[in-house]
């Protein structure tokens, strides 16, 4: 089950997916770009401004799920120790730290024009920058100790607390009086986006998930090739 | 047409704003990571080369790792 | 694969996500009314304790009909359907704001049922479509 992640015949794997991604990104992402910014039409309340949330949402969705699979990956190396999950979850942090500061930061530029402020404290928007400090703590947590075992240990527990978070976020807008309006795409997969705008926003989610995959698997290979170099004597 | 593409019905600021930021970071952090894994790769390369034939052929026998690098990054140059 | 370790490390696991859980929930559950970012109608209507120069937060959906300017001075309702609180307000409002809509209003409260506002906010719904849908549908309901 966990060959899969088991670094001797990956290499190929890594540059043949690299290779692949490169070979289709731009003209996606062209695609993407023309529906978000020029063929999706403007929202009957919110005008023009609609089409941030092309690049806020997937880059929310994204800080979630990667914050998700780091507090996973951290529960099963807890349970099993498998050395190459913490590789993995670390090539997954920076990309989480990006998309959650993306997502804040489109965020205020969005709610400029609708709401009327840049920001407020609200549930939603407190526990987003919660999250936000669960990924410098995990960060930091590698960079700051020196020994790798007692990083992995320090960065696992910094995930698996903030795990909590994540439901907190998800339910903010149902459970407290928030200025964030509740979710478009309901957990049952119902949608109250009218299709028109929902292509631009699946679009723009597979241009910047394809992203994700591609320094995700970068910064994987460096990780394992780091790894290799520091034991390069007993290998 | 293209006005109005700009200025989005005044919108336009803040929604280029945003695309703008959002490619940009993309594109440092592309940046760095790209730039980080290539020192990364001389950097192994080298120290591969640095060792003795016999040290060498042994490392390359007992990992695949370091063989199925060596042969890409050979091939890369 | 299930030794005798790994059975213990999922015991102490689930233990120590079970309590994080508890533990936050009776933080979040003391902390309600500082999460909540705006108190409804309702809220208002029901509450002992008003202090009346403490700066709160009133929000829900302005009522149809109810926005009234004169010299730069914006009177409205805002519902939420049950109970309802008169603001007044003079300032810029953001662009959203409009009858039939969410809104927020920030500022003192005169008594339980007149408010006076230094700030609104709008808050929009999660719903989005294009403006000739929403014609239609204006026309379909009339």
């Amino acid at each position: 089950m966990f060959n899969l992640i088991n670094p001797s015949r990956i290499f190929y794997w890594i540059e043949k997916l690299i290779n692949f991604i490169n070979s289709i990104f731009f003209v996606i992402l062209i695609i993407a770009l023309t529906f978000a910014l020029i063929l999706s039409p403007p929202d009957y309340l919110q005008g023009d401004s609609v089409r941030i949330m092309y690049v806020h949402v997937p880059s929310a969705w994204i800080g979630l799920a990667s914050f998700t699979g780091i507090a996973l990956f951290s529960i099963l190396n807890f349970i099993f120790k498998i050395k190459n999950l913490n590789l993995v979850s670390k090539s997954i942090a920076p990309i989480g730290l990006l998309f959650t500061c993306l997502a804040i930061i489109t965020g205020s530029l969005w709610g400029q024009p609708t709401w009327g402020t840049w920001w407020v404290w609200d549930a939603r928007i407190t526990s987003m920058v919660v999250l936000l400090i669960f990924y410098i703590l995990f960060i930091l947590s590698h960079k700051l100790i020196e020994q790798e075992s007692k990083a992995n240990k320090v960065s696992n527990l910094i995930a698996i607390i903030g795990l909590i978070n994540i439901p907190i976020i998800r339910f903010s807008v149902d459970w407290w009086n928030t200025l964030h309006q509740p979710s478009s795409i309901k957990l049952d997969g119902t949608s109250s986006i009218h299709p028109s705008m929902l292509l631009p926003l699946m679009l723009m989610l597979l241009v910047l998930l394809l992203y994700c995959a591609l320094i995700l698997l970068m910064k994987y290979k460096t990780e394992i090739i780091r790894i290799k170099k520091k034991n390069i004597k007993r290998i | 047409m293209i006005q109005n593409i700009i200025s989005m019905n005044g919108y336009g600021f803040f929604v280029w704003l945003s695309f703008a930021i959002t490619f940009l970071a993309c594109g440092a952090l592309y940046y760095k990571t790209y730039k980080t894994l290539k020192k990364y790769e001389k950097d192994f390369a080298k120290e591969l080369n640095q060792l003795s034939e016999e040290e060498k052929k042994q490392v390359l026998e007992k990992s695949k790792v370091a063989s199925e690098f060596l042969a890409s990054y050979n091939k890369s140059i | 694969m299930l030794t005798k370790k790994v059975k213990k490390r999922v015991s102490f696991l689930s233990l120590l996500l079970i309590s994080l859980v508890l533990a936050v929930f009776f933080i979040l559950k003391s902390l309600t009314s500082n999460i909540l970012y705006f108190k409804s109608p309702t809220d208002i209507q029901l509450s002992q304790d008003i202090v009346s120069k403490k700066k709160i937060r009133v929000g829900g959906m302005v009522k149809k009909d109810s926005i009234n300017i004169n010299n730069e001075e914006i009177k409205f309702i805002i519902t939420d359907l049950k109970n309802e609180i008169f603001v007044s307000y003079r300032g810029t409002v953001p662009n959203l704001f409009s009858e039939g809509k969410g809104v927020v209003a920030e500022g003192t409260l005169k008594d339980k049922s007149f408010f006076i506002a230094d700030r609104i906010l709008a808050k929009h719904d999660e719903k989005y479509m294009p403006p000739e849908l929403k014609d239609l549908m204006k026309k379909n309901a009339k």
